[in-house]
C-alpha cells in the first residue's frame, strides 16, 4: 500500500514504508499536507497564531513558512484558516482558504497571489459558512485545464479560463438548509473530487446527498437514495482503474456527526452509485467516531481514511479488508496519498 | 535594545531562538521586527486575539504604539486556550 501524509489537530504523520513518524510541525494543526516529488507542503492553522503554508524539501526536518499570505485591505477581510493544497503543474501550487478564497503560488509556497474572480465573484453574498467556516476545501484540475472548486457553503464552481472566471455547478444539487432547496449557489459541499481517467465525471460528498456528475458538473444525479444509510458525510474516495467505483463514510446526520449506525463503516458502490454495499471487514464496531472532510484519499493500490479518534485504515482496490496502518494518533483532519 | 522574549510555541518558528535583541521606538516596531511577526499579527496589523504582550511585567496589548524603554524585557505570552 502506499505512503500517506496523515495532517491531525496536534502536527504531521508520514507513513512511509509501513513506518509511522511524527509528529512533524508540532503546535499546528495541519487540515491538509500534500508531495510535489519530496518536497511536502502543509496547510497549517494555530489557535493563537493564524494560518500559513509550510514547506519541507528534506522530508519534513526542517520547515519553511510562507513569506506573505492575506487578503487585500479594501476586501475587508482577513484571512482565517488555511484548508487544502493543490499542485497545479509546472510549479504551481493552489490553495483553499477561509473566507472561501483561492490563492495561487509560482514560488513553491513562499508568496501567494489572490484570485480575484472568487474574491470578488457576483455571488458572494448569498455564501454562508459552515460549521468549518466559510472554507475553500476541493481544488480538483481537470488534464484539459478545467478547474473545479468548492466551498462550504458557497457550492461548486467551475473555471475554463484558468481561474478567470467561475461559474456556479449546482443545478439539482439540495441545500436543504435554505428556504430555496434548489438555489444557484449555497450548497453545502463537503467534498468534491474529479475522476483521474474520466474528468467529466465528478463525484460530490454534499451536506445534503451524495451526487455525480457526467458532464462536468452541469447536471447532477443524487445517489445517497440508493441503499446508504444516511446521505450526510464527509469522506470520499475513488479508485483510478475504475470511475464507477467509489467510497463514502455516511454519518448519522448534521445534528450528530458520528459514523451512521454506530459503527466504523465504509460504502462502496462500482456501478457509479446505482448500488452501495457495506465493506466493514476490518473496521471496528461499535464506533462513535467520524472522518472529516480531508479525512479520505486514494491513489493506485487503494483507497484511505483516518477518524477523528486517531486511526487510519487502508484497503486495496482489489481487497476484501480494511486494515488499520496507523493508531492512537490526535482528532485526524486529513489523509492524503503521497503522489 | 529590548529584550524580547517568545513563547515555545514559537521558537521553531523563529528558526530554534526564543531570546531577540531588538531596537525599536515602540512596542509595536519591537514586534514587527521578529522573524514571527506574521504569526502575532494579521495582514491588517491587528495583534492576533490570543496573543498576549507584556513589558517588564505589565499588560501591554493596548499599548502597541507606546515608546519602548531601551531596556525593556518584552514577553509574548500565548492565551491559556486550546485543546
Amino acid at each position: 500500500m502506499g505512503d500517506l501524509l496523515i495532517g491531525t489537530r496536534k502536527g504531521l504523520f508520514l507513513l512511509r514504508d509501513g513506518d509511522v513518524r511524527g509528529p512533524l510541525l508540532t503546535g499546528w494543526a495541519v487540515f491538509h499536507a500534500v508531495n510535489v516529488g519530496e518536497t511536502i507542503y502543509a496547510a497549517t492553522n494555530s489557535f493563537f497564531f493564524g494560518a500559513t503554508v509550510q514547506r519541507s524539501d528534506d522530508g519534513g526536518e526542517t520547515w519553511e513558512r510562507a513569506e506573505s499570505l492575506g487578503l487585500p485591505e479594501e476586501t475587508g477581510l482577513t484571512l482565517a484558516q488555511v484548508w487544502h493544497i493543490e499542485p497545479a503543474g509546472d510549479g504551481q501550487l493552489l490553495l483553499g482558504a477561509e473566507p472561501g478564497v483561492l490563492f495561487s503560488s509560482e514560488d513553491g509556497g513562499a508568496t501567494w497571489q489572490v484570485n480575484e474572480a472568487l474574491l470578488s465573484h457576483p455571488t458572494r453574498e448569498r455564501w454562508q459558512p459552515g460549521a468549518g467556516g466559510l472554507c475553500c476545501h476541493s481544488i480538483q484540475l481537470a488534464p484539459n485545464g478545467t478547474l473545479y472548486i468548492a466551498i462550504s457553503a458557497a457550492g461548486a464552481f467551475r473555471s475554463e479560463d484558468g481561474g478567470e472566471s467561475f461559474v456556479p455547478i449546482n443545478k439539482d444539487v439540495a441545500a436543504d438548509f435554505l428556504e430555496e432547496t434548489y438555489p444557484e449557489v449555497g450548497q453545502c459541499v463537503h467534498k468534491l473530487l474529479l475522476h483521474p481517467a474520466r474528468p467529466e465525471r465528478l463525484w460530490q460528498q454534499n451536506h445534503c446527498g451524495v451526487y455525480r456528475s457526467d458532464d462536468r458538473g452541469d447536471n447532477w444525479e443524487r445517489l445517497d437514495k440508493n441503499g446508504l444509510p444516511s446521505g450526510f458525510g464527509f469522506g470520499l474516495a475513488l479508485d483510478p482503474a475504475s470511475p464507477d467505483a467509489a467510497w463514502v463514510i455516511p454519518e448519522e446526520g448534521a445534528e450528530n456527526r458520528v459514523v451512521a449506525g454506530g459503527r466504523m463503516g465504509a460504502w462502496h458502490t462500482t456501478d457509479g452509485g446505482a448500488s452501495w454495499s457495506l465493506e466493514a471487514d476490518g473496521l471496528p464496531e461499535p464506533a462513535w467516531t467520524g472522518v472529516l472532510r480531508e479525512g479520505a484519499s486514494f491513489d493506485a493500490d487503494g483507497a484511505y481514511f483516518g477518524t477523528q479518534s486517531g486511526s487510519v485504515f487502508a484497503r486495496r482496490h482489489d481487497g476484501d479488508r480494511w486494515n488499520e496502518v496507523a493508531r492512537q494518533l490526535p482528532p485526524i483532519l486529513s489523509v492524503e496519498a503521497w503522489r | 535594545m529590548a529584550l524580547v522574549l517568545l513563547p515555545r510555541q514559537l521558537e521553531n518558528e523563529a528558526g530554534g531562538r526564543r531570546r531577540f535583541d531588538v531596537e525599536a521606538e515602540t512596542l509595536r516596531g519591537a514586534l514587527e521586527a521578529l522573524p514571527v511577526a506574521d504569526l502575532l499579527f494579521d495582514e491588517r496589523g491587528t495583534l492576533r486575539p490570543l496573543v498576549h504582550v507584556f513589558v517588564d511585567g505589565a499588560d501591554a496589548r493596548d499599548e502597541l504604539e507606546s515608546p519602548l524603554a531601551p531596556a525593556a524585557t518584552v514577553r509574548i505570552v500565548a492565551a491559556i486556550a486550546g485543546g
